[in-house]
């Protein structure tokens, strides 16, 4: 089974380092900032099933007036990438989420506080992502350098969307 | 009444939604009821009617309401109006919540009626609405037809004049197919390697099949970046039709997608696929669409459910069209049977008859001077070519009694010379013919001749054997006896004498041989020709002929012509002949000669043959004209600068063109003395530049003007320039000379002394005394030149230009200039200003500016400094001028000022090779952070922002770059480091010095130590 996945977070908030190293790709990061999308595969195995997640991992922007909105036709999911150590990411990133319910309807999705590595430089209280927690959020603080929860996280996305 | 429900309760809780029940009538009313019920109250009325008119109005009181009601509705169907009305109001909603597949049927035949109708009526209608639906279909099939007919016009156009053109046209008109379809069908090569089938809306892979031998990567990734590129260039060039991308092509690699309702099918082609291809991948599409419509627009990324589908797609990447030979030639098979069962019987017969050419070709075969080099049968005939001897036997003839019919022989014959021994003999008898005493013979293949002859024979016979030499028998002469020197000197002389006799002007009269010696006596002519001479070539020895000769004049009129000939020279005008013995003279003459010949005449009629001059004609007035024109242009021939093309003489007038430099001799101005008419003369010059040494020497006057102390003259056709001039002139000359090289005499100027280095000298000093003289601070007094020195003196600036140094460049000889210069103070603002900052050493955070012929001076200063400053305005005022230092703002409270030396004594020390210092630094990095921040927060307080310079130093080992790299290396650690400890990053700059500011000068190849940190500088602004 497949799903289309689209990852959406500011400027430079680590989608692609994340996407890096724990996917399989065959198109270069060119891509990016050429076309404005790359496409990755993370396939998650459950005991019953393999979900195969085509992650399109679009160029991202500050200015999310020039976001293609029409990338995200047709997704089952979101990962929605917040950088940790800037606070204005999460604020992207929610809008982008909203953006895209606005024309696709609500979807399945999963929000990391990226760069969890730089914890002296941390820049989101805990009381913010308990906030989101308690509306029944999923959140994880992954971290692309060491890798931590990434695979959690995609693996929560894929059972949401395989449902 | 102990009901569990109170009576009186429930109409009242009724009432809260319904007020129309009286409650008050019905209560009396079931109270009365009641009391009826009794038996004994029942038994005291009398008459109690059947029907209760109590009973009427309790119903009216319970369901009156409901009665009215439902004369409503029932009037509500009822009435057709009301009805419509009614149900209008909820048709929409209704059909909204219908069964999508109920309400589909049932309203598909109204539909579809109502459309026709529509149609009816007027189509315009609908063609408006289905407008831009068909349209771009329309479009894409129209685009489609036309790219199929260009493809196809292109290869029948390629192909139209080849051999495999020609084949394909037999093709086509044995299939019946079009020409270029039969071209289409060979030239287009193409294999469908991979058909992807991708879901429209989330890019997601539906199916996808590959052609054997065709990979590619994941195909799941694929087909999404095919729907993102399509996105994109969707997105990019705002194209808002829905097709999509057509065709992507990549050098032989060309994708293909037909986009489908649901899905997108992209074929993978390789090669060069025809248009209809389109159709064909459309069809698969509309087939899957077709049979799997619903699994479609419901995919999810679940494919199972369209496991059928791959069938579908297998169909496409079956397609293929190869180079390939077409499949077994059954036809060719078929007809050579057909021609090879009777060819069989027939080839039993031209068998034995093949025996019996065979038995006589090897009959030719041994045949002396017959060569058979080829010989075949073909058809029952006979072809035989080959070589003969003219002298061997006829192969005709040899035919009979062969058995081969002579009509089927087709024989093909070169003669040749056979170099058989008989043939040879056969041929030498018939071409030297030898004479009777010579006999020729055969002697062991050798042909041997023998006997006596003259040498002629001899020799001919001689020149045989050196042609045979060369392949064939040898032909021995040695054997012949040469009988013949006397007969041949004998038969030599009596040659000559007979063509003695036979020469005119020559009587012999008497001639004899004796003894080896001949004699000979006669007349002759002194023209005839020498008898002597005639010997020559004769064979006959010179030295034993004997002749005695007497002369004569000879009265022949060939003698005669002779003589006349060589006295009167006539002209080329005139030919003598001879007519019936008599000399003619015709044509034309001057009226000189004509009386010679008349003279000559009269001499010879004594006697000799008559010589008739009458018809010589009297030509000299035009002669003579015309030698007058040949002597007049011959002159103009010699003249220089004058050439004449073509020249006539034509009924009297003369014709003359050319060319003429416009320095030479007027040639009208020739005619003059010439004798010839100027009236008649007719003459076209055209103007020339000669380039005659004379006339290139009259030009370079003219265009030089040469002054005069230059002489100019010609010198073996050169042009040589002597004397003296200035430079400009020789410049000029030396142009003049490079542009006469090409072709015209050489122009000396090498003799021409340039007298002009004074002169030049002293333009240069001009120069320079006005560069002098428009440099600001510098003012020239004097100046003088004299004997090729040069004087200056004057007064300048410190600040100005040194005078010396603006002498490079100007060509004035330095050690030639004596320059007095006293210096002096210039009032200019812009020397005043460097004189200020010589004398004030203003802070980096001073600035000076001009403003017309105030100086300003903006900034921040030490309030010293500003009052040092104040002084210097003072002073400058007395001068006239002004200084203004009133934007001048004081810096730097005393506390900043000991803070930031505190600070700027810090350093932060490192290991050799390393960019992060050592645990030991932290403390001091602590402080330092501590420092910069109570600093940073004090200068807030004071209104300045400080800035920190993190200056990175290394020691000087190893190399400059990595010590440059490291000492960046090091002031950017120090810089996270102290942002890690709340420094504000803004306000924290780096640099790498390297080891350009080292704190120590270093001796030891360790390093030192001291060198090796990251200093501190601050600023405010």
């Amino acid at each position: 089974m497949q799903k289309k996945i689209c990852m959406l977070g500011g400027f430079a908030v680590g989608k692609t380092s994340l996407v890096r190293r724990f996917v399989q790709s065959i198109f270069s990061e060119t891509y990016l900032t050429t076309v404005g999308v790359k496409i990755d595969k993370k396939s998650v195995v459950f005991p019953d099933k393999t979900v195969d997640l085509i992650l399109w991992d679009l160029a991202g922007e500050d200015d999310i007036g020039s976001f293609r909105v029409s990338y995200v036709r047709g997704a089952s999911g979101l990962v929605l990438v917040v950088d940790g150590t800037r606070a204005a990411t999460l604020a992207v990133a929610l809008t982008l989420r909203e953006r895209v319910e606005a024309e696709f309807g609500a979807m399945p999705f999963v929000l990391l506080f990226n760069k969890s590595d730089l914890a002296d430089r941390w820049a989101i209280s805990d009381n913010e992502i308990n906030e989101l927690k308690q509306i029944g959020w999923q959140i994880y603080l992954t971290s692309a350098f060491s890798g931590e929860h990434v695979d959690d996280a995609f693996r929560q996305l894929a059972s949401m969307v395989a449902k | 009444m102990t009901s569990t429900v109170d009576p009186i309760s429930l109409p009242q809780r009724a009432a809260s939604n319904d007020t129309e029940i009286d409650r008050e009538a019905l209560a009396s009313l079931l109270v009365e009821i009641a009391r009826s019920v009794d038996p004994d109250y029942r038994a005291r009325l009398d008459g109690v009617p059947t029907a209760d008119p109590r009973m009427e109005t309790l119903r009216q009181l319970l369901v009156g309401r409901e009665i009215s009601e439902l004369s409503r509705v029932t009037h509500l169907l009822d009435e057709p109006e009301q009805l419509a009305a009614a149900v209008g109001d909820v048709l929409p909603s209704a059909a909204a919540r219908a069964s999508h597949a109920q309400l589909g049927e049932a309203l598909a035949p109204a539909v579809e009626r109502a459309v026709q109708r529509s149609i009816q009526k007027s189509p315009r209608t609908l063609t408006d609405i289905l407008y831009p639906v068909f349209l771009p279909a329309i479009r894409k099939s129209i685009g489609e037809k036309i790219d199929q007919t260009f493809q196809s016009l292109n290869e029948t156009l390629r192909h139209i004049f080849t051999w495999h053109g020609l084949k394909w046209r037999f093709e086509a008109w044995r299939t019946g197919a079009s020409f270029s379809e039969v071209v289409l069908k060979h030239s287009l090569v193409y294999r469908v390697e991979h058909v992807f089938l991708i879901n429209r809306n989330s890019g997601l892979l539906i199916a996808h099949v590959t052609a054997d031998n065709a990979t590619s990567e994941d195909p799941q990734l694929i087909s999404s970046m095919l729907s993102a590129i399509q996105d994109f260039v969707k997105d990019s060039f705002n194209e808002k039709e829905q097709s999509g991308l057509d065709t992507i092509r990549f050098g032989e690699l060309r994708l293909w997608s037909e986009v489908g309702p649901f899905a997108t099918l992209v074929a993978v082609i390789r090669g060069n696929p025809p248009e209809e291809l389109h159709e064909i991948v459309r069809d698969v599409l509309l087939r899957i669409h077709d049979e799997c419509s619903q699994a479609l627009e419901q995919f999810d990324g679940d494919s199972s459910q369209l496991a059928g589908v791959e069938t579908q797609l297998q169909t496409c990447v079956e397609l293929k069209q190869e180079e390939s030979n077409q499949g077994f030639p059954w036809l060719v098979v078929a007809a050579v049977l057909l021609v090879l069962i009777p060819a069989g019987g027939w080839f039993f017969l031209s068998w034995q008859s093949g025996q019996r050419w065979q038995a006589y070709v090897s009959r030719l075969g041994t045949q002396p001077g017959i060569i058979v080099a080829e010989q075949k049968m073909r058809d029952g005939q006979f072809y035989i070519a080959g070589l003969r001897d003219p002298l061997a036997a006829d192969p005709q003839s040899l035919l009979s009694g062969t058995q081969v019919d002579p009509a089927r022989v087709h024989s093909h014959w070169q003669f040749y010379q056979s170099l058989e021994p008989e043939f040879v003999l056969k041929r030498l008898t018939a071409s030297l013919a030898p004479p009777d005493s010579v006999r020729l013979s055969i002697v062991n293949d050798r042909i041997v001749a023998e006997g006596e002859a003259p040498d002629t024979w001899i020799d001919r016979a001689r020149a045989a054997a050196r042609q045979l030499s060369a392949g064939g028998p040898v032909f021995d002469i040695s054997k012949v006896r040469d009988v013949s020197p006397e007969t041949r000197a004998a038969e030599h002389w009596q040659a000559y004498v007979s063509r003695l006799e036979t020469q005119p002007g020559i009587i012999v009269a008497e001639q004899k041989m004796r003894d080896g010696q001949f004699y000979i006596a006669g007349l002759r002519d002194p023209l005839a020709a020498d008898p002597q001479a005639l010997l020559s070539g004769t064979g006959v020895d010179p030295a034993r002929v004997h002749s005695q000769w007497q002369f004569y004049q000879s009265l022949d009129p060939k003698f005669v012509l002779k003589r006349l000939m060589a006295s009167l020279t006539p002209p080329k005008s005139v030919r003598l002949s001879i007519v019936e013995d008599r000399i003619v003279a015709e044509g034309e003459a001057p009226d000189t000669w004509i009386d010679r010949a008349r003279a000559a005449a009269r001499q010879l009629s004594a006697g000799g043959p008559e010589f008739d001059i009458s018809k010589v004609r009297d030509v000299s007035p035009e002669a003579r004209a015309a030698e007058h024109w040949q002597a007049y242009v011959s002159r103009l021939e010699t003249q220089p600068g004058i050439i004449v093309a073509q020249q006539r003489a034509r009924g009297g007038h003369f014709y003359i063109s050319g060319l003429r430099d416009p320095q030479a001799t007027d040639p009208q101005a020739l005619l003059s003395g010439t004798g010839v008419d100027p009236a008649r003369v007719h003459s076209q010059w055209r103007f020339y530049q000669s380039l005659d040494p004379k006339f290139v020497l009259k030009r370079l006057m003219a265009s030089l003007t040469p002054p005069k102390s230059v002489r100019l003259s010609i010198v073996e056709d050169r042009i040589v320039a002597e004397g003296e001039a200035p430079d400009t002139w020789i410049d000029r000359a030396r142009a003049a000379a490079r542009q006469l090289s090409a072709g015209g005499p050489v122009f000396d100027i090498s003799k021409v002394r340039d007298v002009s280095p004074e002169a030049r000298a002293a333009e240069h000093w001009q120069t320079y005394v006005s560069r002098l003289e428009a440099q600001p601070g510098i003012i020239v007094a004097q100046q003088r030149a004299r004997g090729g020195h040069f004087y200056i003196s004057g007064l300048r600036d410190p600040q100005a230009a040194d005078p010396q140094a603006l002498l490079s460049g100007t060509g004035v000889d330095p050690a030639r200039v004596h320059s007095q210069w006293q210096f002096y103070q210039s009032l200019d603002p812009k020397f005043v200003v460097k004189r200020l900052m010589a004398s004030l050493a203003p802070p980096d955070s001073v600035r000076f500016s001009i403003m017309k012929d105030r100086i300003v001076v903006v900034g921040e200063a030490p309030a010293a400094w500003i009052d040092r400053a104040r002084v210097a305005a003072q002073q400058l005022a007395a001068d006239g001028l002004s200084l203004e230092i009133s934007e001048l703002r004081e810096l730097t409270p005393q506390e900043l000022t000991r803070l930031r030396e505190a600070i700027q004594a810090v350093d932060i020390f490192f290991d050799s090779g390393k960019a992060v210092p050592g645990p030991e630094q932290l403390p001091v990095l602590d402080k330092l952070a501590n420092q910069l921040k109570g600093l940073a927060k004090d200068a807030r307080k004071a209104g300045v922002t400080a800035q920190f310079m993190l200056t990175g130093h290394s020691d000087a080992v190893g190399r400059e770059t990595t010590n440059a790299s490291i000492s960046a290396a090091r002031a950017e650690t120090v810089r996270a480091l102290l942002k890690k400890r709340g420094v504000a990053p803004e306000s924290l700059l780096v640099r790498g010095a390297g080891t350009f500011e080292p704190a120590e000068t270093e001796n030891s190849r360790a390093g030192s130590s001291a060198n090796r940190r990251v200093s501190v500088t601050v600023n405010f602004h």
